[in-house]
């Protein structure tokens, strides 16, 4: 027979490669410089494994690893091997690796479910070590579907699910795993930890909705004190058309409040101060005052629309004029208080014996970026006059 | 208002004046209307040829009349005698419960419905006539078109201990009940039937030491998947059954801890159907349990007076126990039962309600007497504390009486208006 023969002959050419040894020494023997790099590179004595084996390097280890993937051999075993080679990775934490071999041995399409479904199963592993959680689920899913009682997968699929907090998929996915499974430890304590997490979400959400409601219902009545006491909000223009904001106020005050918006409140400050309602109902502003001739301000966080201006400036400048004041004369009583009406290019003078409120409700009166402001000069300087004699003045 | 503190020996009788034994729920009848006709008692001649109808191979026609009238001689207690006197025509009508005819089916299970109602037939149905194997049987097919039928006729056996222990071992022998519970938290088991009966058949069941350590048992997951039912909106039968299982439960005060634990956490899906909208301080609500925390301002509290009364019986159980008290108190029980308080109409229910919240403000009973389930009781304070709770009951019921007069007087001078 052919097979025969070639045997014979393979048989005789070892026999005469032996006995050639007879008569000469062998030369590539392993020597005492090269012995463990040689030794590594047979496959039983290799202490790791290369990251790529190259045939021309490695050919015993090539040799081996056709034999493992030969893809003569039917699925279901080529499929295992790869599963071997994964599990082989996965023990070594080496994740990336695990999922190719495993997704290499899912290609087989083995007709073996419950192999497939393990090899699911430990993709979904590999891949929640990875992190890929959408993975990880599709694939707890996929061998669900295939297997329904599969523990593994189930726990896995369940876990994917906190990670994701999904928590209501997790309590479904421990329902389901514990049907099969009813006294399984793991499955108890992740249902759980995933009920308990859920119902604080549930909690933290109401909690958000009742905040929300407060905070909203503090500011519709910090509109509505606003309104009540016809002081207008500079509307930007463009956010709000002038024709629709007279009417809309009419019709519904929420929508007016709605337009009235706390962006037309909120100051421009760095502070951060905002106009706001004391438990007596009275209204606290923030107030700036500009020193035109010296471009300074004074920043008063929250003014009450009872004081008067006299009663701010005599504690501001009553005591010590400021340190910009070199010339000395911003002496409370020297003091003239203006507004600006902007449209109409208008300043008016403000009686410092008035409250805040009386100017505030004043008719040309508009409080710009939630914050009114004043212009505050002396009397008399020359820097007054100058300013007062180029621009509209009229008293209140 | 102003609750009176309690003294404390007025708590412990309290609790023991309630019913000591797990219960079951009340009888459920067909809804079939009972017909207000004297049925003229059939001779046993006449028995014997009404039995002949009943074979599967009658014409339908003469079938369908035969199962008709046997329907309207059962909603009497007559008719229901009769039938206990000829079991063989049960029989009978048992096994048509499988005819081909879906109306002659219906007409026999409502007609078994009517006999379980009467206690004196239970015996009848479930040893001579053996409904039970069939009826679990039926049970379990998810397509089965009688299947709330079955499960009214189960809850309704199962009400008196003796027939409850024989219904408890054949459910073990045929299916268990982990798929019992199963079905019960299955709200789309059946599509064609809802099952909220089985509610009522777990809570009866549950009157025996046996059933109640299957569901509390620790090592499975079964009260934690009965506890979200607490709220089930879609039927009282079901929401009542299971909150009547947790009370019968919680007469078992060794499992108090494990319950009120957080593996099961029985206490916010006891309070939740009680708390309302009212706003609480933020205080209030950071001490509360947290599906009790913030609640919107849409919550409704339970709408049936007697759940409304469970729930707070199985609490006051629960503070039967030392652990149980601390617990109840250290999770702000009190300012949820106050609003309650507040809000509550029922006299009765009013009146359970204080009976709680007389314990959570009370002082701890003294050293030795901190279970009050196992307080003995001297046979001559038992008898005063009996007659102290009969005054009580008349009492609550003048009350409930002259509230519903007022009422009546209110509407009346409404119309009149």
């Amino acid at each position: 027979m052919a097979s025969t023969d070639v045997q014979d002959d393979s048989d005789d050419g070892m026999d005469a490669f032996m006995d050639k040894f007879k008569s000469q020494r062998y030369k590539n023997a392993f020597s005492e410089k090269n012995w463990e790099q040689e030794f590594n590179k047979i496959p039983m004595f290799m202490k790791t494994a290369p990251e790529e084996i190259d045939p021309k390097q490695y050919p015993e280890l090539a040799c081996l690893q056709s034999i493992i993937h030969d893809e003569d051999r039917p699925p279901e075993e080529q499929a295992r091997s790869l599963k071997d080679e994964g599990n082989a990775y996965f023990k070594e934490k080496n994740y990336k690796n695990a999922v190719v071999a495993y997704t290499a041995a899912l290609k087989k399409k083995c007709g073996d479910q419950e192999l497939n479904a393990v090899l699911l199963t430990n993709r979904a592993a590999s891949h929640f070590h990875l992190g890929n959680m959408r993975s990880a689920l599709n694939d707890a899913a996929a061998a669900k579907k295939i297997k329904p009682d599969h523990l593994k997968a189930l726990i896995r699929g369940a876990q994917c699910c906190m990670e994701l907090r999904n928590f209501s998929g997790a309590i479904q996915w421990c329902d389901e795993g514990l049907k099969p499974h009813p006294t399984d430890n793991k499955l108890r304590e992740l249902r759980t930890t995933a009920d308990k997490q859920k119902r604080a979400v549930e909690r933290d959400a109401r909690k958000g909705k009742a905040k929300e409601k407060k905070l909203h219902g503090e500011k519709e009545a910090l509109l509505g004190a606003i309104k009540e006491r016809g002081i207008k909000l500079f509307q930007p223009i463009s956010s709000c058309p002038e024709g629709s904001e007279g009417e809309g106020d009419d019709e519904s005050p929420s929508a007016g409040i709605a337009q009235l918006n706390l962006d037309s409140l909120s100051s421009l400050e760095v502070t951060g101060a905002q106009v706001f309602l004391d438990e007596q109902g009275t209204l606290h502003w923030p107030v700036l005052f500009l020193y035109p001739e010296h471009q300074q301000t004074d920043f008063i966080s929250a003014f009450c629309e009872n004081n008067s201006f006299g009663d701010h400036l005599s504690v501001m400048f009553g005591e010590e004029l400021p340190p910009w004041d070199t010339e000395r004369k911003y002496h409370p009583q020297n003091l003239q208080l203006y507004f600006e009406d902007e449209e109409n290019e208008t300043l008016y003078q403000v009686d410092a014996k008035m409250s805040l409120l009386k100017i505030l409700q004043h008719k040309r009166f508009f409080v710009k970026a939630g914050t009114p402001s004043f212009m505050v000069l002396a009397k008399d300087s020359s820097f007054w006059k100058q300013f007062i004699c180029r621009r509209k003045i009229h008293g209140l | 208002m102003d609750l009176p503190r309690p003294e404390p020996t007025e708590r412990g009788c309290r609790l023991i004046s309630t019913n000591q034994t797990p219960q079951c729920l009340p009888p459920n009848a067909s809804s079939t209307p009972r017909l207000h006709v004297v049925y003229k008692m059939l001779s046993d001649s006449e028995a014997a040829e009404l039995l002949s109808f009943l074979t599967p191979s009658t014409r339908p026609d003469v079938k369908g009349k035969a199962t008709e009238y046997i329907l309207g001689m059962s909603g009497s207690r007559d008719g229901c005698r009769f039938l206990r006197s000829n079991p063989n025509l049960i029989a009978a009508l048992f096994e048509l419960t499988s005819d081909p005819s879906v109306a002659i089916m219906k007409d026999c299970y409502h007609i078994l419905i009517n006999l379980s109602a009467d206690e004196t037939l239970h015996q009848v149905l479930v040893s001579e006539v053996k409904v039970l194997p069939v009826l679990l049987k039926n049970l379990q097919d998810p397509e089965y078109l009688f299947s709330d039928q079955i499960s009214t006729i189960l809850s309704n056996l199962s009400r008196h201990e003796k027939t409850c222990r024989t219904v408890f071992k054949v459910l073990q022998d045929e299916v268990g009940l982990p798929k019992l519970v199963e079905l019960l938290c299955n709200e789309s088991y059946n599509k064609k039937a809802k099952l909220h009966y089985l509610g009522p058949l777990l809570s009866n069941l549950t009157q025996l030491p046996e059933a109640r350590s299957y569901v509390m048992d620790p090592d499975r997951f079964v009260i934690q998947r009965l506890l979200p039912f607490t709220q089930y909106e879609a039927s009282v039968m079901r929401r009542g059954g299971v909150i009547g299982t947790l009370r019968n439960c919680c007469f078992d005060h060794s499992h108090h801890e494990w319950l009120l634990s957080d593996t099961v956490d029985i206490l916010p899906f006891l309070l939740l159907p009680l708390a309302g909208p009212e706003e609480l301080t933020e205080e209030e609500n950071e001490g509360l349990p947290v599906d009790l925390q913030f609640l919107p301002e849409d919550k409704k509290r339970e709408e049936d007076p007697d759940i409304r009364k469970m729930l707070l019986e199985t609490l006051l159980l629960l503070t039967a126990t030392k652990a149980g008290r601390q617990a109840l108190k250290q999770k702000n029980v009190y300012p949820i039962m106050r609003e309650f308080h507040r809000w509550e109409k029922d006299v009765y229910v009013a009146a359970t309600c204080e009976k709680l919240i007389q314990v959570l403000i009370g002082d701890e009973p003294e050293l030795g007497m901190e279970n009050l389930m196992e307080v003995e009781i001297p046979q001559d304070v038992e008898e005063k504390l009996r007659e102290a709770d009969t005054k009580e009951q008349e009492e609550l019921e003048k009350e409930e009486r002259m509230r519903r007069e007022e009422e009546e007087e209110k509407k009346k001078c409404e119309q009149t208006d």
